[in-house]
């Protein structure tokens, strides 16, 4: 009897050491809701997807988080769609029990998915989702480490005051970012007092023939176009334009950083020459100990330059292990706690999110600038930084006629 | 208005029309033959523009397109008999009772299949092969010179595939298979190699579309989606099963997508052609070339 005692008392206690280990080692699940397959920008979410499992590895290689819990990512792929964005976020919260999303890109999506964040109460970050409306709603558990709209809408504004252009079109896709572009730039026109004329059109993003649009805007004779696409009608309206002769007489700003990535030479070839566009990093930055860190780990990893979507899916990794340990929690209204009363090593500098005025809620910008390729092929890291003068390092040039 | 540029208008229709026509003449020539549709001719258009672009940027460079070309639409030709064989037969040799809806479901897996594969294959990025040619004016109409050769292509193809059918021993064993499939086997046709002939041909025009329109329209994994979908709005518009049909079809939906885009609104190009489809199924169920189905 005393030795059957014994016996049960050893097994209670080995069971409870066991139960204890397996709770300590539990892993600290966070959501990557990313666009990983078309209609969605696909290429973009495999950058924030590289980001965030760096992101992981450092967290993890620094000893996890709570004390030792390893970060383990779980990716879903929202297509860019509201519908696939709203179906992944649910199951990241109930079936995953994830602690936060991050990697949202679409507009679209993130207008969708936010709102089940609210509901569910997890911490959910746009990646690269710029609408003002995102953040403009206030929502407690919504996140931005990426611009917004009428941030990109002023920064344009004034190249175009600069280079004296007096016609000005804008071509956006029918997505919230597109037609908010829209809103934005007619809006910021009037109030920042722009002398020139602008003229704006909305296609469907499915569209794969823009050539009767483009033939209009040339007919309108404007002197600069605006793109305001996402992912592949980008690449289908530089060709595009380029085939019918609109592009580069006309000059052609893209509004984010697509030309940046390894793809953009091998889908629009010497087309995508004299290209304008906007970025949020250049090699040429001189970054803080994190950012450099990465940069350096991630170019010898994948031998290439990395992208802006891959910094800022690593950061927001990061951070969010960062809030977890500072809030010592991984529920939702702990972190929410942690991340608005924090400051947080981002991969340009700390990153804060005070609750501002509008768009500026819960929201950090990283820096804006317009570069210009001059020649085929034409490494990203060899682009010269256009606008604005402070950062200026070479001069914005009209292409030679062809 | 000024008229160059309406012509200019008037022309670009007419070019996307015309090769939007080669994806709905294989949807209908498949109809017309197996009377089922091919839900995964989107597919066959993408696996297209991938063999096109894999020969093209790997061995013989974008000026030996017409090189690539058949090869790209003999590769999808071969995987159409296979298909046909191995998937689809069943259908028709008494294994499945329910054919429409069997032939929906093979079809529609095939698409998901298919596009799934060329994600995990050739990842979600796109891709283009160099130009064909160098730019060309069509009248007013400046156009790039893979628009130019993909619109001389579609014709060269059309002009090929109206002549074997309708001059050659195996285009009337086609044509009776499409008229009455019971009749012409009392004529010792084996009408199963019939439908595979008829499939592989039919996916293989998809490719061909694909593979043209690689430079323009880009490679990647959903590039068919549009072209089926358009590709079955003019089959409805021109009339399930005529040839004739769905060349005009392709001209007309071409040209009312390019006018509603520049006069009306860009944002809803795709609902001009389906206002047109509306129409024709409330004035002309059959579509502008198609006739009532005769059974017995």
């Amino acid at each position: 009897m005393k030795r059957a005692l014994h016996l049960s008392i050893v097994v209670t206690v080995v069971i409870a050491g066991l139960a204890g280990t397996a709770l300590a080692q539990k892993p600290v699940k966070i959501g990557v809701l990313t666009p990983l397959s078309p209609p969605g920008d696909a290429a973009a979410g495999q950058f924030i997807v590289r980001g965030a499992k760096m992101g992981a590895e450092d967290v993890n290689a620094r000893g996890g988080v709570l004390g030792g819990r390893k970060v383990e990512l779980v990716i879903e792929d929202d297509s860019g769609t509201p519908e696939k964005g709203a179906a992944g976020i649910r199951k990241l919260a109930t079936q995953d029990q994830v602690a936060g999303v991050i990697g949202q890109f679409h507009s679209s999506v993130m207008l969708a998915v936010q709102d089940l964040a609210e509901q569910f109460k997890i911490p959910v970050f746009s990646t690269q989702a710029s609408a003002r409306s995102i953040t403009e709603r206030h929502l407690n558990y919504t996140f931005r480490t990426h611009v917004i709209d009428p941030d990109r809408v002023q920064l344009w504004n004034r190249w175009i005051t600069e280079r004296g252009f007096k016609r000005v079109f804008l071509l956006a896709e029918n997505t919230d970012y597109g037609t908010g572009l829209v809103e934005e730039t007619k809006k910021y026109f009037k109030s920042m007092g722009l002398k020139a004329e602008l003229d704006t059109a909305i296609f469907d993003r499915t569209s794969v023939d823009l050539t009767p649009q483009l033939l209009k805007i040339k007919s309108w004779k404007p002197d600069v176009l605006l793109n305001g696409a996402v992912g592949t009608p980008v690449y289908l309206m530089v060709k595009q334009a380029y085939d019918v002769g609109l592009f580069p007489a006309t000059p052609m700003l893209v509004s984010y950083d697509v030309p940046v990535r390894p793809e953009f030479w091998k889908t629009v070839g010497d087309k995508g020459t004299w290209l304008s566009f906007i970025i949020y990093y250049h090699p040429a930055m001189r970054l803080p100990a994190r950012g450099e860190a990465f940069r350096k780990k991630y170019m010898e990893q994948f031998k290439e330059e990395p992208v802006y979507s891959a910094f800022n899916g690593y950061t927001q990794i990061v951070l969010l292990a960062d809030a977890i340990n500072a809030a010592k929690s991984e529920k939702g209204e702990e972190l929410v706690k942690a991340l608005t009363s924090n400051k947080f090593e981002g991969w340009n500098g700390t990153i804060t999110f005070p609750r501002g005025e509008g768009p500026y809620w819960q929201q950090w910008t990283p820096p804006m600038l317009i570069t210009q390729y001059t020649k085929p092929e034409q490494p990203f890291a060899e682009v010269k930084i256009v606008y604005p003068p402070e950062f200026k390092t070479g001069e914005w040039m009209p292409a030679p006629s062809r | 208005m000024d008229f160059v540029l309406l012509s200019q208008y008037v022309i670009s229709g007419l070019v996307i029309g015309a090769l939007y026509s080669l994806m709905a003449l294989g949807i209908t020539f498949i109809y017309s033959i197996m009377k089922m549709i091919n839900w995964s001719m989107g597919e066959f258009y993408m696996i297209g523009s991938y063999v096109q672009y894999a020969l093209i940027a790997s061995f013989l460079g974008p000026r030996r397109w017409w090189i690539a070309l058949p090869i790209a639409m003999g590769v999808v030709f071969l995987l159409g008999l296979g298909v046909q064989r191995w998937l689809l037969r069943p259908m028709f040799v008494g294994a499945v009772e329910r054919r429409d809806e069997y032939a929906t479901i093979v079809t529609i897996a095939m698409m998901l299949f298919f596009r799934n594969l060329a994600i995990v294959l050739g990842g979600p990025n796109q891709y283009a092969p160099g130009d064909y040619a160098r730019p060309k004016m069509i009248g007013t109409l400046p156009i790039s010179g893979n628009r130019f050769v993909a619109l001389v292509a579609t014709f060269v193809l059309l002009a090929a595939f109206y002549l074997v059918v309708t001059r050659t021993w195996i285009g009337r064993a086609l044509r009776g298979a499409a008229q009455n499939r019971v009749a012409i086997q009392t004529a010792g046709i084996d009408v199963l190699r019939l439908d595979m002939l008829a499939f592989g041909v039919g996916v293989a025009l998809a490719a061909a579309a694909g593979a043209l329109l690689a430079p323009d329209f880009l490679v990647y994994p959903e590039n068919g989606a549009i072209s089926t979908f358009k590709g079955f709005e003019i089959i409805v518009i021109g009339g399930l099963g005529s040839i004739l049909g769905s060349i005009v079809g392709g001209l007309l939906l071409g040209v009312i997508e390019a006018l509603g885009s520049v006069f009306l609104s860009a944002a809803y190009k795709d609902l001009y052609g389906f206002l047109l489809l509306i129409l024709l199924l409330v004035f002309r169920p059959t579509g502008l070339f198609g006739e009532s189905e005769r059974t017995a």
